[in-house]
C-alpha cells in the first residue's frame, strides 16, 4: 500500500487508484465536478486542482495516479487562486436564477462558490442565451444556460445505459449540451442524470417545481418496486413522499435506479387509501373497529378450519410485505395448519441491469420464510382455481397483485365463489371491496423492517411517513390474530421479531436487526 | 450554609395626622390634573382647536414610520400578477412556520408562481424576517395590523388577498429596506 503525504499529514491509501478517490476515502475534501466515482475520468471541470510536489504546475487530482511517498497539499494559496478561478470561469455564463432552480440547496455550483468562490462578478457582458426549458424526453427536462459542460449526464448515458442520447455539440464557448432531435432522453435510466448533474441543467419532470430542496426529511429505505432491492432514499415532507432518490450501495445498485422504480411513490400518501377496517353486514362493508374486525377475521380463520379442516381455506401473502410480518403470517399459516399458501408476484420486464422480472421487493424474502405451498398444497392459480370450483370456505388474501396477475374474469369468479374472504390490502380497490372483513394494510414508506432482495440479501426499511392516527401495521394485525388462535403472549416489534427470525431460520443465523445497517447483509449460503 | 445579615433602613411609619394630609392633598393634585385637562380640551373644543392627542381610530389613522413593521404583503407587479417567484425562502426563514407555499410553473417570462401562499397571521409575529430573506423584493412588511377575524380558518391570508401594488409599497416600505438591507 503506497504511503502519500497530504498537508502534512501521511495516510495510507489503495493502489493503483487516482489522488482524488484516495483523498475522499481519507475524509479530505476536495472539490470537484465532473468526477463521479462509477463513471471515467473526463478531467474537464479543472475544479480538484492541488499542487503535488515535484510537478511545476498544479495537477488534477482525478487525473494523477497516487504513488508511494507523493506529498501534496490542497490548501496553500495557489490551489486557493485556482480554485478561485475555475468558479469565475464556471459563473461567468450561468444565469445565477437560483430563486428558481430546483437544484438550490443541494446545488454543487453553489457550495462551492460559497466556500472557494469569489464573492462578486467581474464582467458585465450578457450572459450567453441558450435554451432553457427544453423536453429532452419523456421524463427529463433541460436548462442549456445552467449547464457547466461537465459531461458527467454524456458518460452516463454512454458507460452506463450505452444508449449515448447526450452528447456535446459544438466547440469551444459555444459548446451545448443536447440530444439528437430524433433520439430523446428516454431510456430506463433516464432520471439519473439529473441526480449526477453537479447543478440544475437536468431536471426531472416529475420534481420540476415541486419544493425546495432543503424542505425534505431523508430517510433510507428500499425501493419496493422489485426484487432487486436497490437502495434509496424517500424524500418527504408534510407527511407526503416528494421523490425517491438513490442511495450507494456497490453490492446492489452502484448509485443509480431506474425510472420506473423512482416514480412509484404517489400510492403512499394517495388520500383515497383504505384507512378503516371494514366488515360486511349484509351488502354492504361497514367501518368498523380494529379490534371488532381483527378478532371477526380471526373467528372466521378458526371456524373455518374447525368446521372444513385446513383443506378448504387458503392464503395469498403479499410480496410486499416485510420479512418480520411474513415470520408472523408464516406463523399464522402453521398455527392453522394450512397447506394451500402462497406467494403470488407480479412478473413483467426486466433487463440486464438493474431492472428485474418479479416485480416486488420482498418475493425472495416470501419464499425464504415458507410462505409456499406445503405438503402439496396448490400455488395461487391453483387455489384461485379451488376457490372458482366452490372448494374452499375462506380465503385470507394480503395485497392486489392476483388482480394484475390473473385475468379479471378469473380472479372475480374465484373471490365471487368464496363464501368468506379476507382481504388486507391499501386500497379498496379492485380486490377489497369483495371482502367479508377487509383489513388497511400499510405501505412500505410507513413502517420499518427488513426486505430481502433477489440475491438474498436482507435490508433495512424505516419509517418515514406516519400512518394514520391508531391504524395497525399488518404485522400488528398478523400478531393479533395469532393472539385470537393460540396460546401465549404475542407481541410485535420488527426488532425483536427479527431475533425470533434469525433464531428459527439457519440462514439467518448471525444477523441482527441493527447490525444490518444502511448497507443490509447477505443470508447464509450465498455466494458473494 | 451561612446566613448573611443585611440591615436595612426603613422610613419610619408616619404619624398619623401627618399622612392623612399628605395623602389626601395626592388625591386632590390628581384631581386637579385631570380636571385642568378636562377645561382645556373643552376650551379647545368649542374654539374649534383641540389640544388632545386622542386618535379617533378606526375613522382617523396615524402615519406610520417607514420602518414600522405591520403584516407582511405581497407585492403586485403593474401586469396584476404576484413578484414572488416561489423561491421557499421566506418560508425557511421563518421563525414560526406561518408561511405556506406550493410552486407552479407558467408560461410567462417569469416561469415560476406561487399556486398557493398562504400566512396565518395569527401566528406570525411581524418579524420582518421573510422581507430580509426574499431575493426578489416581493414580501415586504405593510402598515397594516388589522389581522382579526371571526375565525381561525379566518386568519390565513391566501394569496389574493394578500397582494398589495407596488406603486402603494414604494414610498412607504421599498426606501426603507433598499437602505437597511444594502441592496
Amino acid at each position: 500500500m503506497p504511503k502519500i503525504t497530504v498537508d502534512g499529514r501521511e495516510i495510507e491509501v489503495a493502489a493503483d487508484t487516482m489522488l482524488l478517490p484516495a483523498l475522499i476515502e481519507a475524509g479530505i475534501h476536495v472539490p470537484h465536478y465532473c468526477w463521479h466515482p462509477k463513471l471515467s475520468i473526463d478531467g474537464s471541470c479543472r475544479m480538484c486542482q492541488v499542487e503535488v510536489e515535484g510537478s511545476p504546475k498544479l495537477v488534477i487530482a482525478c487525473n494523477t495516479p497516487v504513488r508511494d511517498g507523493m506529498v501534496v497539499r490542497t490548501d496553500t494559496p495557489r490551489v486557493a487562486n485556482a480554485r478561485r478561478g475555475v468558479m469565475e470561469l464556471l459563473l461567468v455564463n450561468h444565469p445565477i436564477d437560483c430563486p428558481i432552480c430546483d437544484k438550490a440547496g443541494e446545488c454543487l455550483l453553489q457550495d462551492y462558490s460559497y466556500n472557494f468562490g469569489t464573492r462578486f462578478t467581474r464582467t458585465e457582458e450578457p450572459r450567453r442565451k441558450l435554451e432553457k426549458r427544453k423536453e429532452i424526453g419523456p421524463r427529463m427536462i433541460l436548462d442549456q444556460e445552467r449547464c457547466i459542460l461537465c459531461r458527467r449526464c454524456v458518460r452516463f448515458c454512454r458507460e452506463i445505459t450505452k444508449t449515448n442520447e447526450l452528447g456535446v455539440f459544438n466547440m469551444g464557448d459555444r459548446s451545448v449540451l443536447d440530444v439528437l432531435p430524433d433520439a430523446p432522453l428516454a431510456n430506463d435510466y433516464s432520471m439519473n442524470t439529473a441526480d449526477i448533474c453537479p447543478v440544475g441543467a437536468l431536471e426531472t419532470k416529475d420534481f420540476h417545481h415541486k419544493l425546495r430542496v432543503w424542505f425534505l426529511k431523508k430517510t433510507p429505505s428500499i425501493c419496493p418496486s422489485c426484487s432487486n432491492g436497490c437502495n434509496i432514499t424517500i424524500q418527504h415532507y408534510r407527511n407526503q413522499i416528494w421523490r425517491l432518490m438513490p442511495r450507494r450501495n456497490d453490492a446492489v445498485n452502484d448509485t443509480w435506479m431506474c425510472d420506473h422504480g423512482r416514480l412509484q411513490y404517489a400510492f403512499a400518501h394517495d388520500t383515497n387509501r383504505l384507512r378503516l377496517p371494514m366488515v360486511r353486514r349484509g351488502e354492504q362493508l361497514v367501518a368498523s373497529t380494529w379490534d371488532d374486525a381483527v378478532a371477526e377475521a380471526s373467528r372466521i380463520l378458526r371456524d373455518g378450519v374447525k368446521r372444513s379442516g385446513p383443506e378448504r381455506v387458503a392464503l395469498l401473502a403479499s410480496p410486499h410485505l416485510t420479512n418480520e410480518e411474513l415470520f408472523r403470517l408464516a406463523q399464522l399459516a402453521d398455527v392453522l395448519q394450512l397447506r394451500h399458501v402462497d406467494t403470488p408476484v407480479v412478473v413483467g420486464q426486466g433487463d440486464d441491469f438493474l431492472i428485474q422480472p418479479e416485480k416486488a421487493a420482498n418475493i425472495a424474502g416470501a419464499r425464504e420464510l415458507g410462505l409456499v405451498p406445503r405438503n402439496g398444497g396448490r400455488d395461487a392459480a391453483g387455489i384461485l382455481e379451488l376457490a372458482r370450483q366452490g372448494s374452499l370456505d375462506v380465503l385470507y388474501v394480503c395485497g392486489s397483485d392476483i388482480a394484475r396477475i390473473f385475468d379479471e374474469a378469473v380472479w372475480k369468479a374465484a373471490l365471487r365463489a368464496v363464501p368468506q374472504l379476507i382481504v388486507q390490502d391499501l386500497f379498496l380497490e379492485p380486490i377489497a371491496a369483495f371482502a367479508t372483513v377487509a383489513l388497511p394494510s400499510l405501505s412500505w414508506a410507513e413502517k420499518t423492517g427488513t426486505f430481502t432482495n433477489r440475491k438474498r440479501r436482507v435490508q433495512q426499511i424505516h419509517r418515514a411517513l406516519a400512518p394514520v392516527e391508531g391504524q395497525w401495521s399488518d404485522g400488528e394485525i398478523f400478531t393479533r390474530m395469532l393472539a385470537h388462535l393460540s396460546e401465549g403472549r404475542w407481541e410485535f416489534e420488527p426488532a425483536a421479531v427479527f431475533e425470533e427470525i434469525t433464531r428459527k431460520y439457519p440462514a439467518y443465523t448471525g444477523l441482527s436487526f441493527a447490525g444490518l445497517g444502511l448497507q443490509g447483509k447477505t443470508l447464509a449460503g450465498v455466494e458473494v | 450554609m451561612a446566613t448573611r445579615t443585611v440591615t436595612v433602613s426603613r422610613p419610619a411609619p408616619m404619624a398619623k395626622p401627618q399622612g392623612v394630609v399628605r395623602s389626601g392633598a395626592a388625591v386632590l393634585k390628581g384631581m386637579w390634573i385631570a380636571n385642568r385637562h378636562f377645561w382645556r380640551n373643552l376650551w379647545g373644543f368649542l374654539r374649534g382647536k383641540p389640544t388632545v392627542f386622542t386618535v379617533q381610530y378606526p375613522e382617523e389613522r396615524l402615519e406610520h414610520p417607514p420602518a414600522f413593521r405591520g403584516m407582511p404583503v405581497l407585492v403586485q407587479m403593474d401586469n396584476g400578477k404576484e413578484r414572488c417567484v416561489a423561491c421557499g425562502l421566506c418560508e425557511w426563514a421563518c421563525p414560526t412556520d406561518c408561511i405556506t407555499i406550493y410552486p407552479a410553473e407558467t408560461e410567462d417570462e417569469i416561469e415560476r408562481y406561487p399556486r398557493v401562499f398562504d400566512i396565518d397571521m395569527s401566528r406570525c409575529m411581524f418579524c420582518g424576517l421573510c422581507e430580509e430573506a426574499c431575493p426578489e423584493e416581493a414580501i415586504v412588511m405593510s402598515h397594516n395590523v388589522e389581522i382579526a377575524a371571526f375565525s381561525r380558518r379566518g386568519t390565513v391570508w391566501h394569496k389574493e388577498d394578500l397582494l398589495v401594488p407596488a406603486r402603494e409599497l414604494e414610498k412607504t416600505r421599498f426606501r426603507h429596506i433598499r437602505r437597511t438591507y444594502d441592496r
